[in-house]
């Protein structure tokens, strides 16, 4: 299975990887592996994180071969959609982060063209942050998570999520991305 | 125990398993998490563990340790081996007691980095062992090994994990156990002196072990079998993981050669290899190191690479780039692709300074004095967040060049240009790292520059590391915290001051002061870096007139322009971090602090 996780750094995608190569693992697979963005890009580049279970010896996806893309800003969805298999999956939040040059004039944010260009080549689910308050802050990575195993977009269960949730995030932020990952979970049975 | 590592981790956990006693390293990406991750086990608390001041203090120290017996560790990117290398080329020389291993992590791209230098050839150069894993798996591995063959050899061994290792993960079957010995302390020998006869001496040995290394059994370095294949791939690092996964795509059976250990390099397998092989395809990431080892020992035009123009010279060799080379080279053809292309034009997102973040205020402050002068000034940046002050709106970052370079050039700059003001921006760790003896440079040839120190409290960019003017060790533990300010009037500048840079008045005002002094003058802007300090409140605007004036200024992330309202500015309560300065560049007031809670 090969997942595409994209957004903006500092929204949190690196631990939302985490989380699902740890689930993998917890549900049985022999090994998850993630490749990530960490570095200068954190501060408000773009980023992605990879996450493959089974049959691979490198942890990054090639384009076109992602099953699942988990997008956490709409203009980044746009840019990932290469990685995703014709007809593939995405939760993507509609969450809009304009570059400091799109404010400044030197660049477009064509947001229509971008949701165009997104549903044209994936089969998405669009979530609203006006509608969902946990895709406005710090648990917008849980409550994504929650959307794909929800959906039944990713072959992992939710115990195991959970449980993953358990060991990787602090105790006292614990309960606030349970709640946000459950959140998820109905968002997209609605 | 089956464990999830990042690549560095497994490092870290490897370093553990081995033993080791002393770790030292300096932040630097990608390789920054190996001693983050060691200095959260709870091992670390029976061992010395230390951010040290630079990668070169950090080499010696380690290196007093390795004398005495004890495993050590040490840790850096690629171009803190540049810092290093007067201790680790004569360490070549010098040798070890307790296994030492240097892991250098390089970055292909360069992702994060100035360079695109490969620590392979590096290591050549000095004569010392290199590994290089294709994993995280592997890195684990490697790394306790690396240990033993440092004390076989009595010698250092550099581990070479590149960015796509370091920072990726994979399920790791990790060990409890650790190695136990018992270091007998430092034992005075006339062999840890470098004295010339003894360099001769060692030239020799080293040139003979490591002659003799080419013709081993390592395991890591290994051919895989293809009876049919007339042709053979040879691959070193993650290039090897990528191209087992392009061969099994393509279902292809090739034979192959895993070059784990470039140096020494597999002479023996290398030679058995190419026998019975028309041609050897190269896939390699950075310099052709590989490729020159075995032109070195093969004859005539079999191996195609970066000399043939077959692989490119610069940037990461992803799966694509791979495969293409690959069935370019068999004749396949080009393989076209499945991926959707999607044809909007999207906006570029390059990193930006944080909302909040200080060093914008500090830039803000400076520029402004610049033009409230109305002289000619050249703005001399760093290495660290502030780098990305050279991006638009700000603009301030004219040269960069290296870690404590900006001092440096400022001076040149200065000497070049009297009609310049040359000003150096440089953080506070950078400052310990290597900015110091620029500035005593500055004082002691005359130097008119001013330099200013942007004192955040904490290594931002690698993730928020301590460093000596922070009063906390690694471990969290406290020490003696050392004051930028006290350090610059000792080393003799001659106008040192200290301010907020949010309070942007009176930091603009101290900033002409400086500028107006002949000589060396420093000012100190303290903020803490807002991964290390509570958001204090939010800002919003009322009624905006549409100026533009807060996004043109300052470039905030945080301020954006609402289409829905013709253009006027809105503030992201999410990201703003209360910094305040948009409140004050707002001429027509209109940007207040927002009530309620934050």
């Amino acid at each position: 299975m090969n997942i595409l996780i994209c957004g903006v750094g500092g929204q949190g995608t690196v631990l939302a990887s985490k989380i699902l190569a740890e689930s993998a693992v917890i549900d049985g697979s022999n090994v998850a592996r993630t490749g990530e963005t960490i570095g200068m890009s954190q501060r408000g580049g773009s980023v992605v994180s990879h996450v493959r279970t089974e049959g691979c010896d490198s942890p990054y996806i090639p384009l076109g071969e992602a099953d699942l893309l988990i997008a956490f800003e709409k203009c980044e969805a746009a840019r990932s959609i290469p990685f995703l298999k014709k007809g593939g999956k995405a939760i993507v939040s509609m969450t809009e982060i304009k570059p400091v040059a799109v404010s400044l004039g030197v660049m477009d944010y064509n947001s229509e063209a971008m949701e165009r260009c997104i549903n044209e080549h994936s089969e998405a689910v669009f979530l609203n942050p006006a509608d969902n308050e946990f895709l406005q802050g710090k648990c917008a990575n849980t409550f994504l998570l929650g959307a794909a195993v929800g959906n039944g977009l990713i072959n992992i269960s939710e115990n195991a999520v959970k449980e993953a949730m358990k060991r990787l995030i602090k105790p006292k932020f614990y309960d606030i991305n349970i709640k946000a990952f459950e959140a998820g979970m109905k968002a997209c049975q609605e | 125990m089956k464990m999830n590592l990042l690549g560095n981790a497994a490092i870290a956990m490897g370093a553990k398993a081995a033993g080791v006693r002393f770790a030292a390293g300096y932040p630097g990406t990608p390789s920054t998490e190996i001693m983050e991750t060691l200095s959260k086990t709870e091992y670390a608390k029976n061992i010395h563990m230390e951010w040290s001041i630079n990668e070169k203090a950090a080499a010696e120290a380690a290196a007093g340790a390795a004398y005495s017996g004890q495993r050590v560790l040490v840790t850096m990117k690629q171009v803190g081996l540049n810092v290093a290398s007067d201790p680790v080329m004569c360490l070549a020389y010098i040798g070890v007691k307790g296994g030492m291993v240097i892991v250098v992590a390089d970055d292909p791209g360069p992702i994060s980095s100035q360079t695109e230098q490969d620590t392979r050839a590096f290591a050549a150069y000095a004569h010392i062992p290199v590994l290089d894993p294709s994993s995280p798996e592997e890195a684990y591995e490697m790394t306790k090994y690396a240990f033993t063959l440092s004390e076989k050899i009595g010698r250092p061994v550099i581990l070479r994990p590149t960015t796509k290792v370091c920072h990726a993960s994979a399920t790791v079957e990790v060990s409890d156990e650790v190695y136990e010995y018992n270091p007998d302390g430092f034992v005075k020998n006339p062999k840890w002196v470098i004295f010339p006869p003894l360099s001769y001496r060692r030239h020799i040995e080293n040139f003979k072990i490591y002659n003799t290394m080419e013709q081993d059994d390592c395991e890591y370095n290994r051919a895989c079998a293809a009876p049919e294949s007339k042709i053979g791939i040879v691959t070193g690092g993650v290039t090897t993981a990528i191209v087992s996964d392009v061969l099994r795509d393509l279902d292809l059976k090739i034979k192959r050669l895993i070059v784990g250990r470039p140096y020494p390099f597999p002479t023996a397998k290398a030679l058995d290899f190419a026998e019975n092989v028309d041609e050897i395809l190269v896939l390699e990431e950075l310099e052709p190191f590989i490729e020159e080892q075995l032109q070195r020992i093969i004859p005539g035009d079999k191996i195609k690479g970066k000399y043939t123009e077959t692989v490119p010279t610069a940037g990461e060799l992803r799966y694509e780039n791979i495969k293409n080379i690959i069935c370019g080279f068999l004749g396949l053809g080009e393989r076209a692709e499945t991926a959707c292309v999607c044809d909007v034009t999207l906006p570029g997102r390059a990193p930006v300074l944080c909302a909040g973040c200080p060093h914008r205020a500090s830039f803000y402050a400076v520029k402004s004095a610049v033009k409230n002068r109305g002289k000619k000034a050249v703005y001399c940046g760093d290495i660290g967040c502030y780098t990305l002050g050279n991006a638009k709106p700000l603009e301030t970052t004219d040269t960069c060049l290296c870690m404590g370079g900006g001092v440096t050039v400022a001076q040149g700059i200065s000497s070049a240009n009297p009609d310049t003001d040359a000003i150096a921006f440089i953080g506070d760790s950078t400052f310990f790292a290597s900015g110091m003896t620029g500035v005593a440079n500055a004082v002691y040839n005359r130097h008119n520059i001013t330099v200013c120190i942007l004192d955040n409290r904490t290594t931002a960019m690698t993730g928020g590391q301590p460093h000596p003017g922070t009063g906390k060790t690694i471990l969290k533990e406290d020490t003696v915290k050392i004051e930028i300010a006290g350090v610059l009037t000792a080393l003799g500048v001659g106008y040192v001051k200290e301010c907020n840079p949010f309070d942007l008045e009176a930091a603009t005002a101290t900033a002409i002061e400086a500028l107006d002094y002949d000589g060396v003058s420093c000012i100190v802007f303290k903020a803490p870096c807002i991964a290390v300090a509570p958001k204090p409140c939010v800002y919003e605007v009322i009624d905006c007139i549409g100026c533009r004036r807060c996004i043109n200024e300052i470039g905030c992330p945080a301020i954006s322009l609402n289409s829905d309202s013709g253009g006027n500015a809105v503030i992201d309560t999410q990201s703003c971090y209360g910094c305040g300065i948009c409140e004050t560049v707002c001429k027509p007031g209109k940007i207040h602090k927002a009530g309620g809670a934050v």
